[in-house]
């Protein structure tokens, strides 16, 4: 076939247009092992430092970078905020280009994804201080025996209510310490239909926790060492008790739940439905409490996941790490890092800047020094993490490597349900599968 | 090229002793260094920027490569498990139906737009830009973020239908059912780089064609049919192939749109972010590599099948 130099001229520049698709999925291999983000300069040592997170964290981590610096002159910390949704995206890229930050804040949904790939410092080998940890709140954080993430803040799954729109609906709060899931269906329901907003309860079945917890009064774990901790019949029962919310009236229509979307997935909670007025209840981490309140302008108040049993001491509750400070294994300063992690654990000047805002302190010394100079609503939620204590049952452990995305999967797997392009025990069995799947890896 | 291989004609002729043939070999490698120096830039961009990470694409296909190890050769595994891959299914589907829905009506409207313009209006420059402008801005975070606000339930579009009377409360971009169409919309929204190329082609045909048609009373269609489309049918080509080759691409709008989840329920799970979802989500960089690959040879096809075809429609008047 001749082909003219038009036609070869089209095909050139197909080809051009092309071959960046691939450039999308190159990454050079084993990349250069070279800055774990900035070097030495000067006299000084600088340290890159990311975290995510809300207006408010963002204000107090700047502040507390400040007062680190101040009390550690030889060291500059470089700091870079995001937010939950790009977060990982952009730390998998900067770990494997050999840019990782070198001091990350982390999630126990990622936890065991870096420190089971040694991309994470053994902090215990560096120095790391937890002997003031109250019991429980240090081993989350240990992959394969070692130390590579301190815990930063206590928190626990709730659902924080709206008194306002309860007002508004002529009802009083419900008491979390009887109610089951199926009364929270009613009080959603009836609360919406009562104050006129769209949703009674927002978030509940997009986010793993309240699953987790669920699945935990039913005696099965969302994971196992290796594994999935459940089976497609507790998936579909999860499901179909979305459904019969659904159908009560309680969360919305698809489209409503489709467009709110999953907590963490997308829009920042000083967006979430209960800060817009749009939610009586919203699922969220207890630690969150102080932004929603910043981000709504009204005082929410928390509330215990519910039981199956209509007691609260049967439900199986946990001390979840809101987040944890890591460190990149390649960081050139591992000294200098985990001197921010102790400053940041075990002094007085850290925790009067962070307050509870990442969740109340482990350190059970900082825990006591700080409460007085809370703000109410993070007092209230001080109050909260340690009346639970009698409900606790054991720590669940960190999701296996390719774990972190469950919340996600289970969110598109509900979407199908919801717009009734599966069946509960049809999505169900492929949520399994497509978790199970992504464990093997 | 004509032209340097006169040149190299003419040395050959003159070029007779053997003396003269190193004399000339030795200019001649002159020459190529201070060749070689000038094409360097672009070389060292190809090498690094596109070749390169090419290559190391290719290679990481045949491997599992999680960001954080080193790769591990698993030979055809990652090939393999595509076939067994529902959302690679999915993601197939979504990517074709934008393709073959969106690529088409974007040329007629870029086509319409372009003969509009070419009637040689008052203050063209002016217009040309005003619809240019889209698609310099289509494929950009900024105009995606816009996209999704007016297409929410209470975004601009139901706002403006309540207006009228129309009690419109769907979330075009929440349900199934419409989001990949809202995403289809901003890719024809996005006409302008094609209709300033048909701008161009249009301007090219020679106006007494059509005075000529006019004279034998063709109407305006039949002009349009035998004169402008045959005539254009080279551009229309161009801008066939190449718009195809960029919608297989798209990634911006579909992962601003749904926040990266290709969401609702995977209706916008377009190829490349499923890709990127597999690479720098799941950490499967092998799997996603992989992918690309056939992202290549899927487009490699469709270019392959345009050019069949186009001898049976594109005419080159020359």
């Amino acid at each position: 076939m001749a082909i003219n130099r038009r036609q070869f001229l089209i095909g050139a520049g197909g080809l051009a247009a092309a071959a960046s698709t691939i450039g999308l999925s190159a990454c050079a291999p084993g990349a250069p092992s070279g800055s774990g983000g900035g070097g030495a300069s000067g006299g000084g040592t600088n340290l890159a430092l990311a975290w995510w997170g809300n207006p408010t964290r963002n204000k107090n981590t700047e502040a507390e970078i400040q007062a680190f610096q101040q009390a550690n002159p030889n060291i500059t910390l470089a700091g870079q905020p995001g937010d939950f949704a790009g977060y990982w995206d952009k730390l998998a890229t900067q770990t494997a280009g050999g840019q990782a930050p070198d001091i990350i804040q982390m999630d126990m949904a990622y936890i065991a994804e870096y420190g089971n790939r040694g991309a994470l410092l053994d902090l215990e080998k560096d120095g790391a201080d937890t002997s003031k940890f109250i019991e429980g709140t240090v081993d989350s954080g240990r992959i394969n025996g070692q130390l590579v993430g301190v815990n930063a803040g206590i928190n626990s799954a709730v659902i924080v209510a709206n008194p306002k729109i309860f007002e508004k609906a002529k009802m009083d709060l419900p008491d979390d310490k009887t109610w089951t899931w199926d009364q929270l269906s009613d009080v959603a329901a009836e609360v919406a239909s009562k104050a006129g907003v769209p949703f009674g309860l927002v978030y509940l079945f997009g986010g793993d926790p309240m699953f987790g917890a669920y699945l935990r009064q039913n005696g099965k774990e969302l994971f196992t060492e290796k594994d999935v901790g459940f089976e497609p019949a507790d998936a579909q029962a999860w499901f179909d008790l979305m459904m019969k919310f659904q159908k009560a009236g309680g969360i919305g229509t698809p489209q409503q739940i489709s467009e709110e979307g999953s907590p963490g997935g997308g829009k920042g909670i000083d967006q979430s439905a209960i800060v817009l007025g749009k939610a009586a209840l919203q699922y969220q981490n207890s630690n969150q409490l102080e932004a929603l309140n910043a981000a709504s302008g009204e005082s929410l108040k928390l509330l215990r996941a519910p039981s199956l049993a209509g007691k609260a001491t049967e439900r199986k509750a946990w001390y979840k790490a809101s987040m944890l400070w890591s460190a990149s294994a390649k960081t050139k300063n591992p000294e200098a890092a985990v001197a921010w992690i102790n400053w940041f654990a075990n002094t007085k000047e850290a925790v009067d800047i962070d307050k509870a805002e990442r969740g109340i302190p482990p350190n059970a010394e900082l825990q006591e020094y700080i409460r007085p100079k809370l703000s109410p609503a993070q007092q209230e939620v001080a109050k909260f993490i340690v009346d639970i204590k009698p409900e606790l049952a054991s720590t669940p452990i960190a999701p296996p490597p390719g774990g972190g995305k469950l919340a996600e999967i289970m969110f598109r797997y509900e979407s199908d349900v919801l717009f009734g392009k599966a069946s509960t025990a049809e999505a169900a069995q492929k949520f399994v599968d497509e978790v199970k799947s992504n464990l093997q890896v | 090229m004509s032209a340097i291989s006169e040149l190299s004609t003419v040395h050959r002729v003159k070029a007779k002793t053997p003396e003269e043939k190193r004399l000339r070999a030795k200019e001649a490698a002159r020459d190529n260094k201070a060749g070689y120096l000038f094409l360097l830039p672009w070389l060292i961009g190809l090498v690094l920027i596109v070749a390169g990470p090419l290559i190391a694409s290719l290679y990481l296909s045949f491997t599992n490569y999680n960001l954080l190890q080193a790769p591990q050769w698993i030979g055809l595994e990652n090939y393999a498990r595509m076939l067994d891959d529902p959302r690679l299914l999915q993601s197939l589907k979504v990517t074709f139906i934008y393709v073959i829905v969106g690529v088409p009506l974007q040329l007629i409207v870029a086509l319409a737009i372009a003969m509009l313009l070419n009637e040689g209006m008052k203050g063209l420059a002016f217009y040309r830009s005003v619809f240019y402008l889209p698609s310099m801005l289509g494929a950009s975070v900024a105009i995606a973020l816009i996209w999704r606000q007016m297409f929410e339930s209470d975004g601009l579009v139901n706002q403006v239908l309540r207006l009228f009377g129309i009690p419109a409360t769907t979330s075009w971009i929440a349900d199934p059912k419409y989001a990949l169409s809202t995403i289809i919309l901003l890719h024809i929204w996005t006409f302008g780089s094609p209709m300033v190329i048909f701008l161009a082609g249009l301007r090219q045909i020679p106006g007494m064609y059509y005075e000529a048609a006019s004279v034998d009373g063709a109407s305006h269609w039949a002009q349009f049919r035998k004169i402008t489309l045959p005539l254009l049918s080279p551009i229309i080509f161009f801008n066939l192939v190449l718009q195809i080759i960029n919608a297989f691409q798209a990634f911006t709008q579909a992962f601003v749109v749904s926040n990266g989840t290709g969401g609702p329920s995977d209706s916008t799970l377009f190829y490349t972010l499923y890709l990127y979802q597999r690479g720098f989500g799941q950490f499967q960089m092998g799997y996603a590599a992989a992918m690309a690959w056939l992202l290549v040879v899927i487009i490699a096809a469709f270019t392959a099948i345009n050019f069949f075809f186009s001898k049976y429609w594109v005419f080159y008047g020359d």
